[in-house]
């Protein structure tokens, strides 16, 4: 058993309701909605326990609308737990909301939470004040920035005039100015391009080495996750489904990739002949046909050189398995 | 760690100082909403001035007497131009889940939400109203005393909250409905009405602009005790007070509103 104080964050049978107004149709219904106390109990976060020791990355995985959001927000102090023992550094964060984001950093998605008409450095100046750092750890950290990225050129750039990539990573910076026990990134690589998704994580995972901050990483992307967490958790409908190493999960589905091809006609024709032909699962949607190859059964190359005989294939592409198939196969088979 | 009025008062002056470099950098957008502003103030000033060619008086307020009240309604205006500008933004935030982003800060969220802008035009409408102030209070031949202009002080201090929370209350029923636009658009439209004698009203709009909507307390009986020291109403007096309190409410209504919201949206 691991000591409390060990732990940045401590979660033990949290619960989450939120009560959602059952609307009517029309126009008188959306008056009498103004009246009305029929509500329904919605359960975003059902049970969730988990404990995360000061220093790791942890992925936390889900589909949308998983409950990940309201998890980080409980988290952070913004939202009150219905149930359940929460502990974040050892204090409850939603009792003392400004006393927790002292220590934590957020990066939500592509919600910059910088001075928009304002240059990075006025900023990072403006943190410095509201988190009272001292001019001896600014300078510290800004020399430790330096040495990971080239900021320089972003420095005296305006928020507004920088580029998605560029953004994320001044947003990530500015969350670890000022040196917090943990911070919290929701999808930090939404959107860019593989070379920038690739600078941004080796420098979460050099801040994280560094200053030996804990991070809490939401995600879609299974790029993410391999390049940083060691333990992955999974939540789906509120519920958790998984705890553990990634190496673990690996083992089980390390050999999965999705081979996606492109072909003209009607997709759905061409995925149900598919179908007949391969022994995995196939999907379509308008533009893609996706195969969930098992690598172990069939290497990918050959799948394709069978399906180039049989069909004119236009384009291809190779993922990794998302979160989303992974929580499909938890759900069929089990993970043991 | 304790973060003191200093405190906020450092972090504002810091943005205010970088929020006005930024809008300079931006230099024809600056001198055309500049224009723009004064355009307004000569167009409500010459209105005001045809109105008195044709009528004298309003209900005994001789022309410098409404002057006074319109140029203490343009001052006590600025404020909440300048300050809470931000308000009229907040429906889009809320309603586009961006307002999240306000709330891990561990500052006032108020404070940290609305220090976000600051509306350099209404420094315009500011100078334009002290300018029509000081030209009235001499054409009337007013005193000019320490505590005159300590009375005036305070009253438009008064005003000035008097509005602020109106705007507060009103850009804050965006938490609970959608539409909230219109009702933060009605209350900025009845403020055109604050720089008339209440008198002129009839006894409900009188009790609606006093008690309801106060905006009568933006320049109607503040004014009074500088304008008719003999007949100053209770409510008057009171106004420093209600101001405060008005002020107060509105904040703990907005930030209710703010702590019901970040349970909602994701």
């Amino acid at each position: 058993m691991k000591n409390s104080t060990e732990n940045a964050i401590v979660m033990k049978g949290i619960v989450k309701e939120f009560k959602v107004l059952n609307r009517r149709e029309g126009l008188k219904g959306s008056i009498l909605d103004l009246f009305s106390r029929d509500y329904r109990t919605v359960t975003a976060v059902d049970n969730i326990s988990v404990e995360i020791p000061k220093g790791q990355i942890i992925g936390y995985l889900g589909p949308n609308g998983a409950g990940k959001s309201t998890t980080i927000k409980m988290m952070t102090g913004v939202l009150e737990p219905t149930r359940g023992e929460i502990l974040v550094n050892g204090c409850v964060p939603y009792k003392n909301r400004t006393k927790n984001a002292e220590n934590i950093g957020v990066v939500f998605g592509q919600r910059s939470q910088l001075w928009w008409s304002l240059p990075l450095i006025e900023s990072f100046r403006l943190l410095k004040e509201i988190y009272l750092i001292s001019e001896e750890d600014y300078r510290e950290m800004l020399d430790l920035f330096r040495s990971l990225v080239d900021i320089e050129p972003l420095l005296h750039k305006t928020v507004r005039q920088m580029s998605l990539g560029q953004r994320t990573l001044s947003d990530i910076l500015a969350a670890f100015l000022h040196n917090p026990d943990i911070v919290f990134l929701d999808e930090p690589t939404i959107g860019l391009d593989v070379s920038m998704k690739a600078k941004i994580r080796t420098l979460i995972h050099a801040l994280n080495q560094e200053k030996h901050t804990t991070v809490i990483l939401t995600t879609h992307d299974m790029g993410d996750v391999d390049a940083l967490c060691r333990r992955i958790v999974i939540i789906d409908k509120g519920k958790m489904l998984y705890d553990n190493d990634i190496a673990h999960l690996k083992g089980f589905f390390g050999s999965y990739r999705t081979l996606k091809v492109r072909m003209d006609g009607d997709l759905q024709a061409h995925a149900e002949e598919i179908r007949k032909e391969v022994d995995f699962s196939v999907s379509a949607d308008e533009e893609w046909i996706s195969i969930l190859v098992d690598e172990e059964k069939e290497k990918v190359l050959d799948v394709l050189g069978r399906l180039q005989h049989t069909h004119n294939i236009r384009d291809m592409q190779l993922e990794e398995i998302s979160t989303e198939e992974i929580i499909k196969k938890i759900y069929e088979e089990g993970v043991e | 760690m304790h973060r003191s009025i200093g405190f906020y008062l450092r972090i504002y002056g810091k943005i205010l100082v970088q929020d006005i470099k930024s809008k300079m950098s931006y230099r024809s957008d600056f001198i055309i909403s500049t224009i723009g502003m004064i355009c307004t103030n000569i167009a409500g000033f010459v209105s005001f001035w045809i109105l008195f060619q044709n009528f004298p008086s309003v209900d005994g307020w001789g022309y410098y007497e409404m002057l006074f009240l319109y140029g203490f309604s343009l001052v006590s205006l600025t404020p909440v131009q300048c300050l809470f500008d931000n308000n009229w933004s907040l429906r889009i935030y809320v309603y586009s889940g961006d307002f999240i982003k306000y709330c891990f800060r561990p500052i006032n969220l108020f404070f940290y939400y609305q220090s976000e802008i600051f509306d350099i035009k209404g420094l315009g409408q500011l100078a334009f109203g002290i300018g029509t102030l000081i030209y009235a209070w001499a054409k009337l031949g007013l005193p000019v005393t320490v505590l005159m202009i300590l009375k005036m002080i305070v009253f438009l201090i008064t005003a000035s909250l008097i509005m602020i929370a109106l705007q507060n209350a009103a850009a804050a029923t965006c938490f609970w409905i959608q539409n909230s636009f219109y009702v933060l658009d009605l209350v900025f439209r009845f403020k055109d009405y604050a720089k008339y004698p209440i008198t002129i009203f009839s006894p409900v709009f009188r009790f609606i602009f006093t008690f309801l909507m106060p905006i009568a307390f933006i320049a109607y009986y503040p004014s009074l005790v500088i304008l008719r020291p003999d007949e100053i109403p209770l409510l008057s007096w009171l106004s420093p007070v209600i101001g405060l309190v008005f002020f107060y409410l509105s904040y703990k209504f907005w930030m209710y509103g703010a702590m019901k919201y970040s349970g909602t949206g994701s």
